[in-house]
């Protein structure tokens, strides 16, 4: 995929986070400063055995038990985010893993200012197109990347979209075309 | 040059008109303890009140004390303010025509609990305090997402008629409903707070608990996805043995009982439960290893690496070592099980501090040894060492016009640490977020400098992002 610049990517606001409400909008209110669009948000819950399946590949390393085990811990936030170039950007805005070390080195990082640890450390992006697309499936298995290019990255590209503040989502603002020839009017609730 | 840093001290609390007056007479009065503060007030009164001493060498007086003045407690509060944790409404919900206030970089009196404060214990964005007035009662504010400070509720009254609700936010001090069975009697002799949960101490009923459970530091059963936010649940945590001290990691629980023995629950994940596995533990276990059979006199925890002092003086540790906290063992990142640590000679110790990368020891010649990663008062290079290294004791106020001046007690934050000194001073270093070391800006301190205070520092706690200290005022 990927029409000229435009990317998805998945990030996680994890529970130590959630557990400071104005933390969770100062964070929000920083991706939305670097441009960067929600296309789904979802505030979830995680069980060890989410958590368990979702880092299968860290398992062996030292980090693997307390990684799982946190974000079993409360409640977590799961948003799809669109941009030029977002992946990498995104994993810009939040910093180096080791949040101990990046608060000296990356102190305008997310983790940076807000990390607690190198376990609480605020927030996960996917680190590649294809990691992005398979963690995509595992918290919004209803979304469609294929007819969302479709039908609304036109949209995303040149900002007609509106921030719905309530849903942590922009929704297209204007007529969107559906496969069927079915004709919906903006704001819409739900596409795929 | 000593000679003005002795009148620097001393032109902090004092008044302009008095700096005039210091010669050498005054530089003398430094040496005797800072007499000069106590036998002089900062404003001008006419009335000489009978019967009270005259301050020697004709010095200046601007005001008597009053004969029934008594020296009283008060709780100062610094750091981030967005989260209510100091416990200022103003901050927040400013009166007309002033803004609301993110930092607060310099110590502010926190008025509602002056003359009757007792101690203190700062959480992630959360304080809880007790005071002397009132047994049996805490009172905490911040955030209270997870029900750390009990359930905190407001009436919101809209025009469809009034409803309660919960609050995520307490912004001045509210009070924790305990579920004591002698409420006139009991006493709250130490709290101690984590990133969600909180453990209370009495003096005849044991330790209570509150807040967030996911690991089982509160000492009850894990309850897959409960939720905490509008719990009103306190539960009564179940330790054998009498216990003496508490300590709350970010997400696990330590407790030192009489007997000098360890227990703890909580989250193990990087093996700070100390039960030589890394699973979570619900039930307060005690803690074995190189600490069986030894006195404990103190632990301390922040993060996931945990201290503890013996009565030989001896050190253990125990949890997380990525950074180098327990190196001088063990080349492994996580330690399940408490471990002597070979430092003899920083001689007898007596206190350790330790936050999440930093760990500082005391000794009984109150000398202060640092080591771990992160700035640890040693200059402005980063320092990642295994091994202690004394800090400087002159940097802790001691020089020719105190030369007995030495670290009572040492703190330590997520990434900063606090010293208070024998004669109440109180000296941070370390990352300075939010401006939590009080030193009146948000840039790094690379080694210790005094914070000022307008009293003798009692104690002081670190949090996250913010500190609170307990003083006794000098008048």
């Amino acid at each position: 995929m990927g029409v000229s610049g435009l990317q998805l990517t998945l990030a996680l606001i994890k529970p130590d986070v959630h557990a400071h409400p104005g933390l969770y909008q100062h964070i929000v209110g920083t991706v939305l400063k670097n441009r960067l669009l929600f296309v789904r948000s979802r505030v979830l819950r995680w069980s060890r055995q989410d958590s368990a399946s979702f880092y299968g590949e860290h398992e062996g390393r030292f980090f693997y038990n307390r990684l799982v085990g946190f974000m079993a811990s409360g409640q977590m936030s799961a948003h799809i985010l669109a941009g030029e170039d977002a992946i990498s950007r995104w994993r810009q805005l939040m910093g180096p893993t080791k949040t101990f070390r990046s608060q000296f080195t990356h102190r305008e990082s997310i983790r940076g200012q807000f990390g607690l640890t190198d376990t609480r450390n605020c927030t996960h992006g996917a680190d590649s197109e294809k990691a992005a697309l398979r963690e995509m499936q595992i918290f919004f298995p209803e979304f469609d990347a294929k007819t969302w290019w479709k039908e609304q990255s036109e949209f995303f590209k040149e900002g007609r979209v509106h921030f719905d503040e309530g849903r942590v989502e922009h929704v297209p603002v204007g007529k969107v075309h559906s496969d069927e020839g079915r004709v919906e009017n903006t704001p819409v609730d739900r596409i795929s | 040059m000593l000679f003005l840093e002795g009148v620097q001290n001393l032109g902090r609390v004092t008044a302009p008109i008095f700096k005039e007056h210091l010669g050498r007479n005054a530089v003398l009065k430094c040496k005797t303890k800072r007499y000069v503060h106590s036998s002089c007030a900062l404003t001008a009164k006419l009335k000489d009140p009978p019967g009270v001493k005259k301050p020697p060498d004709g010095l200046p007086v601007f005001q008597y004390i009053g004969k029934h003045t008594k020296r009283v407690n008060k709780i100062f509060v610094w750091g981030n303010a967005v989260t209510g944790a100091l416990g200022i409404p103003d901050f927040l919900n400013p009166p007309p025509r002033k803004r609301v206030r993110k930092h607060q970089t310099v110590p502010y009196c926190l008025q509602d609990f002056s003359q009757e404060a007792r101690t203190v214990s700062c959480g992630y964005g959360f304080t809880v305090l007790t005071s002397s007035k009132e047994r049996g009662k805490v009172w905490g504010t911040g955030v209270n997402t997870d029900s750390q400070l009990g359930l905190q509720k407001a009436v919101k009254s809209t025009h469809e008629g009034a409803s309660a609700i919960v609050l995520d936010y307490v912004i001045a001090p509210a009070p924790v409903d305990l579920p004591l069975a002698q409420l006139q009697e009991t006493q709250v002799l130490q709290v101690a707070c984590g990133r969600a949960h909180t453990l209370i101490l009495t003096d005849g009923e044991g330790v209570f608990s509150l807040g967030n459970n996911a690991y089982g530091q509160c000492g009850r059963p894990v309850v897959e996805k409960e939720d905490y936010r509008g719990s009103p649940q306190v539960n009564k945590v179940n330790v054998k043995g009498k216990v003496k001290q508490l300590a709350a990691g970010l997400d696990h629980s330590l407790f030192l009982t009489e007997d000098g023995e360890v227990y703890s629950c909580g989250w193990g994940a990087d093996g700070q439960t100390g039960l030589g596995h890394y699973k979570t533990e619900h039930q307060p276990t005690r803690l074995l290893g190189d600490i069986e059979g030894e006195k404990i006199t103190q632990v301390a925890t922040f993060a996931d690496c945990c201290l503890a002092v013996s009565e030989k003086g001896d050190l253990f540790g125990w949890g997380n070592s990525e950074y180098n906290q327990l190196a001088s063992v063990t080349d492994t990142t996580q330690v399940n099980i408490p471990r002597l640590l070979p430092f003899d000679y920083i001689g007898k110790a007596v206190q350790v501090a330790v936050g999440g990368t930093i760990c500082a020891v005391l000794n009984n010649q109150g000398q202060v040894y640092v080591w771990g990663y992160g700035i640890l008062g040693k200059g402005p290079k980063l320092d990642e060492t295994p091994i202690p290294e004394q800090l400087p004791e002159a940097l802790f106020g001691r020089n020719d016009f105190n030369p007995d001046v030495t670290v009572k007690e040492v703190k330590a934050g997520l990434n900063c640490f606090a010293a208070v000194t024998t004669i109440g001073d109180l000296y941070t270093w370390g990352v300075n977020k939010h401006g939590c070391l009080g030193l009146g800006h948000q840039k790094d301190q690379y080694f210790p400098w005094r914070v000022s205070l307008p009293g003798e520092v009692l104690s002081v706690d670190c949090g996250v992002d913010h500190m609170v200290a307990v003083i006794k005022s000098l008048l």
